[in-house]
């Protein structure tokens, strides 16, 4: 059986194909302003590689911001279910799963049969997001891959409020006035992403083991302020931003199988 | 000079342990300007107001809404986090609902032997108030003499109320000496002797306060006054912002804040009736702006204020989504420019973005400079 | 095949007269030489009643709740509210009451009608100063009556609680003789509060009929019902309405008839909803969900006491006790008293006496999962939410939060709270009806 996995994102769209419960293929391109003309092309794309047809896919199933629009999706399933699928898939032993994507951020905390118990997403402003480092990057002059590495390199505790994205960036202005180093700004950023990011965890409680998913999991800068807070292990796996793909193929395999089997 | 202060405004934990181990007393932490202290020290506890610390941190957000104001979100941090393990009792009078659920948040999550909830009159123009809060004292009275386990008697009250009245005294005369063309206290400098007189032994605050206002006629200042400039508004205790503002040419000479004026500004009179004063002392005292109502008492006496000590201009301080406040800001500010006070407004948040401020408060004072010209 | 029958209700259209008339009334009342004046929902509305049967109140927050409704109009006055330099985040409500007054626009048409004086109450931060604007700007006189005496269970034993809210009436008759000119008269403030005890009761009682299962009301709906206790729960008409609507509702519940055709899981809310998309209550319906209430609805003014077999029902009213009010101050002890055991104002003081009321009701009225609605707009009714949310989940309950502002749309939204939805049944493991 042959079920794909469509993440349609606020900023990429990913796609995953599983065979078997083995994953055959994955692929990602911008969102753009047309979701619905970007998933097929990407649907397309990704048959291309593996060699299959259209008719070769049992199933398809939709998640993410633009879900609804995805063609020719039997199920269409919310981030959280999908994330939480995707991250037990990958390690069973998960309960918390934190999800840092382009517009938003999430916590999930889910029991040892992944059912999720409850969940908190951030609320209203952007400081605990993709967006947001982006943002600051800008403010700092830097790209989004130096702003994770600068942070590495710098041991300060710079204290800065991530409490409102305006204010936060403000403040970054007033640290380079200050002649403060660009690396102890960029660990000031993340800290406050991640202290932004943990309390919005501690909403739903920390349950380990952790898994950190979605595409800002990508930036080393913020995975390492973030294992600090926590003061616990925070897995992250080898393509954080195909978590949610692989949770929504995961689930329609599932479904396909209660299916037959009801 | 004024170091003793400056320690004790930053080193309050350090201090509130030790004055515990030498008394073998009992601490309170006090959550409103509005708790009536004289009977917490006439029953030998030490009333200590607690306060934010100007750090940003992850444990609030499951407690408290993220629209209620950061200065109640920092304050519950401080509890959550264990930076006050040393009280032996919460307290809060009635004013503001933000400060209120820092108040019951803490009640929920940190263990504490005695917590009491004061109602406190919001209407305080009603003649009905002062005999109201009356009874409501007498219950926190009755509370208090239960915890530590014998009654309070008249001349206790009266030690109370004279600790208080003293440091009120001490407090005006420290005040004075930043009326005239080039005071010898800075506001940085006041605000280290008045925060910290909220949670200093009074008796021992009094004292220094009483050492440096001996030495301070013949004090000479070599800093440049600058512009006269009256801070308003919500909770402030930022050091960092009256800091820079003092840098960049002015002088804080006055306030009105509930760590400021508010908090001192006046006595608890002579009465027979010792809670029938303790009543009319906090019903009269200047108002939080949750309090204000219906007539607007606040602004004629920060008007005549601002005149007293010839304040230039007005910076209206704000903490972000203070509901009291921002009901009053607009009016406030309308009122103080048609008399002649310009006005700078800030909001503010956990920490200040000093860089950005700093700008706003040096064009300020290009404005208020510019005046003189005409 | 629906599961349940359902059919709409019969007082329906009288509910709809009902309420544009009392918004004519106010606003024609000088025509008919009466009195008009501005205050609260949470007001003692019986007390101006004692000036005579031309008394017409605009209470402000269900009057802003309808320009909320009204998006456009709402965008118009409260920009027109922000031009005037005040914050963003202050009360929504009371930012739509204040761009219609500075606007000169009255909801229902024509200029906003000027009220004679102010007559609030004061329970929440912005109570007493929202009608300190309006008397500044309108330059009217204003009384304003200080509740917040503490939660209904310290007050049994401490006689003076009450004597603060008598004292400050008493102080408000003279003030309102004063304004008005006009002689005042008891016997019109004791049938007065006689009504506002039969209609905050009868509210109660038509609740507590949602116990049933199908529910025989949905929320939506009972946001439209409920709203005579806040435009002037001590007129007659509107307390007589209710038991009209009590018999109606208990019919339904005779004859099975449900509020949705396909009942399957029972949620509650909390605090105002965000009055421009009530479209979020249908959305529920479309997974078999129906929100049965709230401690907003059946609380905001509901007068509710334990009943012997230990359920939460409609207070017994001092008429059914047989006590007798035949004084003025009887009359205002009779109304504070009443007042203070109002279920929305306990959590004022402490958020786990909310914590409580709303476990009671997920218990009594047999709920699968609670929604919060984080309400930027209301600081009082979000007062302390984060930690009932803390409490309801502790006890086993499935919540979702939402943010939102029941008066502003610029803070709300919509695609983001229908995702949260989706999540949240799936977390429930429900099901859209249509692809079921």
């Amino acid at each position: 059986m042959i079920t794909v996995g469509i993440d349609a994102g606020a900023k990429n769209i990913k796609i995953t194909f599983l065979k078997d419960g083995e994953v055959i293929a994955t692929g990602i391109s911008p969102s753009g302003f047309d979701q619905n003309a970007a998933s097929e092309a990407l649907m397309n794309e990704t048959l291309a590689k593996v060699g299959l047809t259209h008719s070769d896919v049992d199933v398809i199933c939709s998640t993410g911001a633009g879900r609804k629009v995805v063609p020719g999706a039997k199920h269409v399933l919310t981030e959280v279910s999908a994330m939480a699928r995707g991250s037990l898939f990958l390690r069973p032993d998960v309960r918390t799963v934190i999800d840092v994507g382009a517009e938003e951020g999430r916590a999930i905390r889910c029991n040892e049969a992944g059912k999720v118990e409850d969940f908190a997403v951030n609320e209203k402003c952007a400081a605990g997001s993709g967006a947001f480092t982006e943002a600051m990057a800008r403010a700092l002059e830097v790209s989004l891959e130096e702003l994770g590495k600068l942070s590495l390199t710098s041991s300060a505790s710079v204290p800065m409020n991530a409490q409102c994205a305006v204010f936060a960036e403000s403040e970054v202005i007033s640290l380079l006035h200050a002649s403060t180093p660009k690396q102890d700004i960029a660990k000031a950023i993340h800290d406050a992403i991640a202290s932004r990011i943990m309390s919005m965890c501690r909403r739903v409680g920390i349950n380990p083991a952790i898994m950190l998913v979605g595409g800002v999991a990508r930036n080393v800068g913020f995975v390492q302020s973030l294992r600090t807070a926590m003061e616990e292990e925070v897995f992250v796996p080898d393509n954080p931003e195909f978590v949610g793909s692989l949770g929504a193929a995961l689930i329609a395999a599932d479904r396909e199988v209660e299916t037959a089997t009801a | 000079m004024f170091s003793k202060f400056e320690t004790w405004y930053r080193d309050r934990h350090d201090y509130a342990k030790s004055w515990k181990e030498k008394t073998g007393g009992k601490v309170f932490g006090c959550f409103c300007s509005y708790v009536p202290e004289e009977i917490l020290v006439a029953a030998d506890i030490l009333p200590v107001r607690v306060l934010g610390n100007h750090q940003p941190q992850d444990v609030t957000e499951p407690h408290l809404f993220g629209m209620f104001c950061p200065f109640c979100r920092d304050v519950l941090a401080q509890g959550l986090k264990g930076r006050y393990e040393y009280l032996d009792g919460i307290t809060i009078a009635q004013s503001c609902i933000h400060l209120r659920q820092a108040y019951n948040s803490w009640e929920n999550h940190v263990p504490s032997s005695f917590t009491y909830y004061l109602p406190h009159p919001m209407s305080v123009q009603t003649p009905a108030a002062v005999p109201y809060l009356k009874k409501e004292l007498d219950n926190f009275r009755e509370a208090v003499e239960k915890f530590i386990g014998k009654e309070l008697t008249t001349a206790d009250l009266d030690r109370g109320i004279q600790v208080l009245n003293e440091n009120r005294a001490a407090m005006h005369e420290l005040y004075s000496y930043r009326k005239g063309s080039n005071p010898q206290v800075t506001g940085l400098e006041a605000m280290w002797v008045t925060v910290s007189s909220m949670w200093i032994d009074k008796e021992e605050h009094t004292a220094e306060l009483k050492r440096v206002l001996a030495e301070l006629d013949s004090r000479t200042v070599e800093r440049e006054t600058g512009a006269r400039l009256m801070f308003v508004g919500s909770e402030n205790d930022d050091t960092d912002f009256i800091r820079m503002v003092e840098s960049v040419g002015a002088t804080v000479v006055v306030d009105d804040h509930c760590t400021g004026t508010r908090y001192f500004w006046n006595e608890t009179p002579i009465m027979d009736d010792r809670m029938e004063a303790l009543s009319k002392r906090y019903v009269e005292r200047p108002a939080c702006p949750a309090k204000d109502h219906v007539a607007r008492t606040r602004f004629p006496h920060i008007l005549q204020l601002a005149r007293d000590f010839d304040a230039q201009g007005v910076i209206l301080i704000q903490q972000k989504f203070c509901d009291p406040h921002e009901a009053d800001m607009v009016p406030l500010r309308s009122y103080l420019e048609e008399n002649g006070l310009p006005c700078l407004f800030l909001e503010f948040d956990v920490t200040v973005p000093l860089g950005p401020f700093r700008i706003r408060t040096e064009a300020f004072l290009e404005m208020i400079g510019e005046e003189d010209l005409f | 095949m629906t599961k349940y029958k359902t059919e709409p209700l019969k007082c329906w259209p009288k509910a709809k007269e009902l309420r544009d008339k009392y918004y004519k009334d106010y606003a024609t009342a000088h025509e008919r030489g009466g009195i008009r004046w501005t205050g609260g929902a949470w007001s003692f509305d019986a007390i101006p009643y004692g000036l005579g049967d031309d008394v017409y109140p605009l209470t402000g927050e269900p009057y802003a709740a309808s320009i909320a409704f009204n998006r456009e109009f709402s965008l118009e006055c409260l920009e027109a509210t922000e031009a005037k330099g005040w914050a963003r985040d202050l009360c929504s409500y009371m930012r739509n009451y204040w761009g219609s007054m500075y606007l000169n626009k009255f909801n229902f048409g024509g200029p906003y009608p000027r009220p004679t004086f102010a007559f609030q109450d004061h329970i929440c931060c912005s109570h007493a100063k929202w009608y300190q604007v309006v008397s500044d700007y309108e330059k009217i006189p204003y009384f304003n009556i200080d509740v917040s005496v503490g939660p209904y269970h310290t007050v049994k034993d401490q006689p003076h609680k009450i004597q603060y809210i008598v004292d400050q009436m008493h102080q408000s008759i003279e003030f309102l003789e004063k304004v008005t000119g006009r002689e005042y008269n008891d016997d019109k403030l004791i049938e007065a509060v006689k009504n506002d005890c039969r209609s905050t009761s009868t509210w109660a009682e038509i609740c507590a009929m949602n116990k049933n299962i199908p529910a025989p009301l949905e929320e939506k709906t009972m946001y439209s019902l409920y709203v005579f206790g806040t435009l002037s729960k001590a007129k007659k008409e509107f307390a007589d309405f209710y038991e009209e609507l009590r018999d109606e509702v208990q019919d339904r519940v005779d004859r099975g008839i449900a509020a949705i055709e396909d009942e399957r899981c029972r949620l509650m809310s909390d605090t105002q909803p965000p009055w421009g998309f009530l479209k979020v209550f249908r959305y529920l319906e479309g997974f078999g969900a129906i929100s049965v209430g709230s401690l907003y609805t059946f609380g905001l003014i509901g007068a509710w006491e334990d009943k012997p077999d230990g359920s939460w029902g409609a207070r017994t009213t001092p008429m059914q006790k047989g006590q007798a009010i035949n004084t003025r101050d009887e009359a205002l002890y009779t109304l504070a008293e009443w007042t203070l055991a109002r279920p929305e104002w306990q959590h004022f003081y402490n958020p786990n006496l909310k914590t409580e009321m709303m476990l009671r009701i997920a218990k009594e009225w047999k709920l699968d999962g609670v929604m919060l609605h984080m309400n930027r707009g209301c600081e009082g009714l979000s007062c302390g939410i984060m930690e009932n949310r803390l409490g309801l989940v502790e006890a086993g309950l499935p919540v979702m939060t939402f943010e939102g502002n029941m008066g502003d749309e610029r803070e709300f939204d919509v695609g983001r709270t229908m995702a949260r939805i989706d999540a949240f049944m799936e977390t429930l493991e429900l099901q859209p009806l249509t692809t079921a």
